[in-house]
């Protein structure tokens, strides 16, 4: 085997020259495939597993943490809720709709191969400057492939985030999150139970999506297809995959079946693996019976990432059952191979055996780097000069910045309200759904403060997770679990690799401390082109329940004379880099201050403080402070002609970002009450002004509420055409 | 034998597809392509041994009875 | 008596639950699940063609589902004046059979519009008589092809007959354009001569619970079973 062919399957000589010492024979060009798929960062983190075993995982409502298609955690009763954040970023920017589309559609194989029904979606994006029409094209194509995927298969699409940076010029980043509800009873996991057991192939047919083989390996690639040697893009059937969700919800809850697997990336290759790894077994697997869609090559069909592909595992007994139920749901179904006890990897092709490796080869010996590092250098103190900036402009910059306005453009293509169960749809602080026929409320965000984390990786992410942790304490729901999606460039920078494991750090501590474990995640590296890499994007998808959904916030004004108030520490200018970002155009990332360090406790404490006032019915609404200060919640907050009318000592601070902030509204005949709460929780309370009809005044400035209001829900429409 | 089937909104349903395309090709300097409408192309093999007579029938029927939507679209077969 | 109803499923239907769902806590009555093979109805009040994309929306948005086998039945159902209701795609599987006029083409914005819209209603029939003349109702749309189109004739037959039982209207403090999707004279839901039928583009099933955006959907069930 040639040098070049190896590398081109992405493994390092000395990772092929393991291999081979291991086997002490050749590999056959299938045998080299399988490594290039389970070798790679997606399947097997090489690069950051030591890393994430630091994190927390594990807590008292965790029923599965990593390592499986998707997180479950415990919310009481018999209820279960499964979520995992996946990306899908490459294969978006290549072809922008099939690339997402395909992103929803994987992460919701995720959630109901553990057999839970999927019941939410949130989708964190990512794209360059808009002054590109390359930018405007991903937009377009990404939010109407989200769009088609979800709300074809009928899945609620909840929130998100969706924000724009020069880093993503050319590595625009594609996170969806997926959330599903399981009786606790009726989890399934990929690990077969049986020896002699039937694998069986249920789903689309296989075709030649997203093949990553090497180019220069030509006779590998099937003989009809001279003229078109490179790999297609997966194109998602979202049609398919809502036959698939229902047959496969149907065939678990009939017993039929023993496990599941997603055929998700690197195909049947990964699936196959690691149900043999799970269960300690080995499988044998004849490619010949495998549905195929064209004619293709034993290498092609083990590679292939054709979309809506489940792999089970089923007793010889019910191979009639299962056949008859997914015919009324006119899905492929075939036996291709069985379970054996060798702990080995079997797969023939035409009578031959074109792949026999041991399954500890593949996943025991993965390689784990320990890559070089990295830490940032300590900041220079520095002041910033605020004196030129006036209200009007501050207010006209967050206005024409798309990162501060509303975003319906986005999600009035995405269906929120289907399910019927939406109680809170995109654009609030959490996106939240009740659990079908109970009162149980489940609420998820995803953040990220990139920024930050370029900035002091471990306390950027301290920051972000604190950040989805009020965004969901806003709504009174109580924080469960995270799953993560960590976004980088080249781990081969060691500034890049340290960034990785600073931030992973930064989520160990600020999740321990939140008791938030980590329960599901992915890794996206290399995301970068040329010299450009994209700022370090780990995104937090953070869960939070209540079980009683009455009790939830709004995050909208309620009613007139209400009064305005919030808590929390204002951060100085100087330290606020939002702020000297997009307020005074600091772009230098040396010029930025270090990052303020989130405390912790305080966060505990200002969290604790709006639950108990939002359990006793006080507060009317609520929204913490991130980016944009408490002027941009308070535009949050707007709901009809419902503005505000508030007074301030410094203007500045309105605009600077916080540190455990919330702005509240309360009726005033509950002042006393609420005032009692905050001192028995330690937090000071400090009065705004009131809500007020049709106004926007600030420090008895009156500003046009129509204007402001109207630029706020329109500008992004504007701007991106 | 195989069948091209063209199908497309009728002229006079307002078409904002065509109208997109249009301005975007004008966009991209295309100026003098004008009047852009967007249809969809069915293709489709007939039992060869039909008379051309029992062809234009089946497809008819075909079109009719689920193919197009005479309300809206028109269809064309183009051989 | 009690008023029995049917909901039918599609491959590709995905609004089939929340139907069956609105109908069980408005009606108090039994729900029957119905799936597209099936040959025959049970003896029901009212049929829900439910929202969704059945069989993917290929070809054009609910001309598959249109030649379904449960479809004869459906309209032997109509026929004999019971009560018929498509919400969304089964508005468009409606006028795929051509028990309701004109034809549903992709929203003049070329987007699928996922949000609430305003409607209020323009011709009174038994599945809005109680709903007052000037009600605004607030109720969520989630679809690509809902503009309503038919050519002139058919047109002044909807008016002259005063088939037009909702339509798109501005909602108070709303941005948004009136007419979301570009649909003629506005029209959000139209019946038959008969006014048995209902099309409806916007989603009453989606907004009647307390913790729905509004709960302006119940009025469409309380003027039916009044």
């Amino acid at each position: 085997m040639n040098d070049d062919l190896i590398l081109q399957h992405g493994l390092t000589l000395d990772e092929f020259s393991i291999i081979k010492n291991y086997l002490k024979r050749d590999l056959t060009i299938e045998e080299l495939g399988i490594f290039s798929a389970m070798w790679n960062e997606h399947c097997c983190y090489k690069t950051s597993k030591k890393w994430l075993k630091k994190l927390p995982t594990n807590n008292e409502i965790v029923i599965q943490g990593p390592g499986e298609n998707a997180g479950i955690i415990d919310l009481e009763d018999q209820d279960g809720i499964a979520f995992k954040i996946e990306s899908h970023n490459h294969p978006s920017y290549i072809e922008p709709f099939n690339g997402s589309a395909t992103g929803v559609g994987g992460i919701l194989r995720d959630i109901f191969t553990m057999g839970a029904r999927p019941i939410a979606t949130l989708d964190s994006i990512r794209f360059g400057a808009i002054t590109t029409d390359k930018t405007r094209f991903l937009l377009n194509g990404v939010v109407h492939g989200i769009g088609h995927y979800g709300n074809c298969i009928g899945i609620p699409n909840i929130g998100g985030e969706c924000e724009f940076e020069h880093s993503y010029d050319f590595n625009n980043l594609v996170n969806a999150m997926a959330i599903g509800h399981v009786k606790k009873d009726a989890i399934f996991y990929s690990k077969p139970k049986t020896l002699g057991g039937l694998i069986v192939y249920i789903g689309s047919k296989t075709g030649k999506d997203g093949i990553h083989g090497a180019s220069m390996a030509s006779d590998v690639f099937s003989e009809d297809d001279e003229d078109d040697k490179r790999p297609s893009v997966q194109v998602g059937d979202p049609f398919m995959e809502k036959l698939l969700m229902e047959g496969c919800l149907e065939l678990m809850a009939s017993g039929f079946i023993e496990s599941m697997q997603d055929m998700g990336a690197a195909g049947i290759t990964s699936s196959s693996v690691e149900m043999a790894s799970k269960g300690n077994v080995g499988v044998h697997i004849d490619l010949d019976k495998v549905p195929l869609r064209q004619p293709l090559s034993a290498y092609e069909i083990l590679l292939s990432e054709s979309q809506e592909r489940m792999l089970a595992v089923i007793d010889k007994d019910n191979d009639d059952k299962v056949r008859k139920i997914l015919q009324k749901w006119q899905i492929d179904y075939e036996v291709i191979g069985e379970i054996t006890n060798t702990k080995r990897v079997v797969f023939t092709s035409q009578g031959k055996e074109v792949v026999n490796l041991p399954v500890d080869i593949i996943v025991e010996d993965a390689p784990e780097y320990d890559r070089e590092f990295f830490i940032p250098r300590k900041r220079k103190e520095k002041t910033f000069d605020t004196k030129n900036l006036n209200l009007d402009l501050l207010i006209e910059n967050q206005l024409n910045n798309l990162n501060y306005i509303d975003k319906s453009w986005v999600y009035n293509q995405y269906d929120s309200t289907v399910m019927g169960d939406t109680i809170k749809d995109p654009g609030q602080s959490a996106g939240v759904v009740k659990i079908h026929g109970t009162n149980k409320a489940i609420g998820a965000t995803t953040d990220c403060n990139p920024l930050y984390i370029r900035i002091n990786p471990k306390k950027g992410m301290k920051a972000t997770v604190a950040e989805s942790y009020r965004n969901l304490i806003s709504s009174n729901l109580k924080p469960l679990a995270i799953t993560n999606n960590l976004n980088f460039a080249s781990p081969l920078d060691p500034n890049i690799m340290g960034e990785l494991v600073l931030s992973i750090d930064g989520l160990k501590e600020a999740a321990s401390y939140l008791n938030t474990p980590i329960v599901s995640g992915n890794v996206s590296l290399y995301n970068q082109t040329n010299d450009q890499p994209i700022k370090p994007t780990p995104v937090i998808g953070m869960v939070g329940s209540n079980l009683n959904y009455e009790k939830l916030n709004s995050n909208f004004f309620q009613g007139e004379d209400d009064e305005i108030l919030y808590i929390g520490k204002c951060l100085d200018p100087s330290y606020s880099p939002y702020f000297l970002q997009d307020q005074l155009n600091i772009r230098e990332m040396n010029s930025f201050n270090d990052l303020a360090d989130t405390n912790l406790d305080e966060e505990l404490k200002a969290a604790n403080f709006i639950l108990e006032s939002s359990e006793q019915g006080l507060i009317r609404s609520c929204n913490d402070i991130s980016r944009g200060g408490i002027f941009n919640s308070l535009l949050k907050m707007i709901k009809k002609d419902l503005g505000f009318k508030i007074e301030i000592q410094n203007l500045i601070n309105l605009f600077c970002e916080f540190s455990a902030g919330y702005v509240i509204s309360i009726n005033k005949k509950n002042k006393e009450k609420i005032s009692e709460i905050s001192k028995k929780n330690n937090i000071e309370l400090y009065k705004l002004g009131v809500v007020k009809k049709s106004t926007i005044d600030i420090n008895n400035q009156k500003i046009d509420f129509k204007d402001v209001y109207t630029k706020y829900k329109k500008n992004f429409e504007n701007i991106i055409h | 034998m195989r069948l091209k089937i063209l199908i497309r909104l009728k002229s006079q349903i307002l078409e904002p597809q065509g109208k997109t395309i249009e301005q975007s090709l004008a966009n991209l300097g295309f100026k003098d392509l004008t009047n852009i409408r967007q249809g969809k192309l069915i293709e489709l093999d007939v039992p060869d041994n039909l008379k051309s007579e029992e062809k234009n029938k089946l497809i008819e029927s075909a079109c009719k009875k689920l193919l197009v939507n005479e309300i809206i679209e028109e269809y064309e077969v183009l051989g | 008596m009690t008023f029995k109803s049917a909901v039918i499923t599609f491959p590709g239907s995905n609004c089939d639950r929340d139907a069956v769902t609105y109908l069980e806590d408005l009606t108090a009555g039994p729900v029957y699940k119905i799936w597209h093979e099936e040959s025959t109805l049970p003896n029901v009040d009212l049929v829900i063609l439910p929202g969704g994309f059945s069989f993917g929306d290929y070809l054009r948005s609910g001309a598959m589902a249109s030649k379904s086998q449960i479809i004869k039945d459906v309209v032997k159902h109509a026929e004999s004046g019971k009560y018929l209701m498509g919400i969304c795609n089964g508005f468009q599987i409606l006028t795929e059979i051509g028990l309701l006029h004109g034809a549903l083409l992709q929203n003049n914005g070329l987007k699928f519009l996922g949000k609430n819209c305003f409607i209020k209603k323009r011709n009174r029939n038994n599945f809005n008589k109680s709903i007052d003349d000037d009600k605004i109702l607030e109720i969520p749309v989630a679809h690509n092809e809902g503009n309503f189109y038919c050519d002139e004739d058919t047109l002044k037959d909807l008016l002259d007959n005063e088939l037009i039982a909702f339509e798109y209207c501005d909602g108070q403090y709303s941005l948004d354009e009136a007419n979301i999707n570009g649909s003629l004279k506005n029209i959000a839901g139209i019946t038959n001569k008969k006014k048995n039928i209902l099309g409806l583009m916007p989603h009453p099933e989606r907004a009647y619970q307390k913790y729905h955006s509004s709960e302006d959907g119940k009025l469409i069930i309380e003027s039916i079973l009044s």
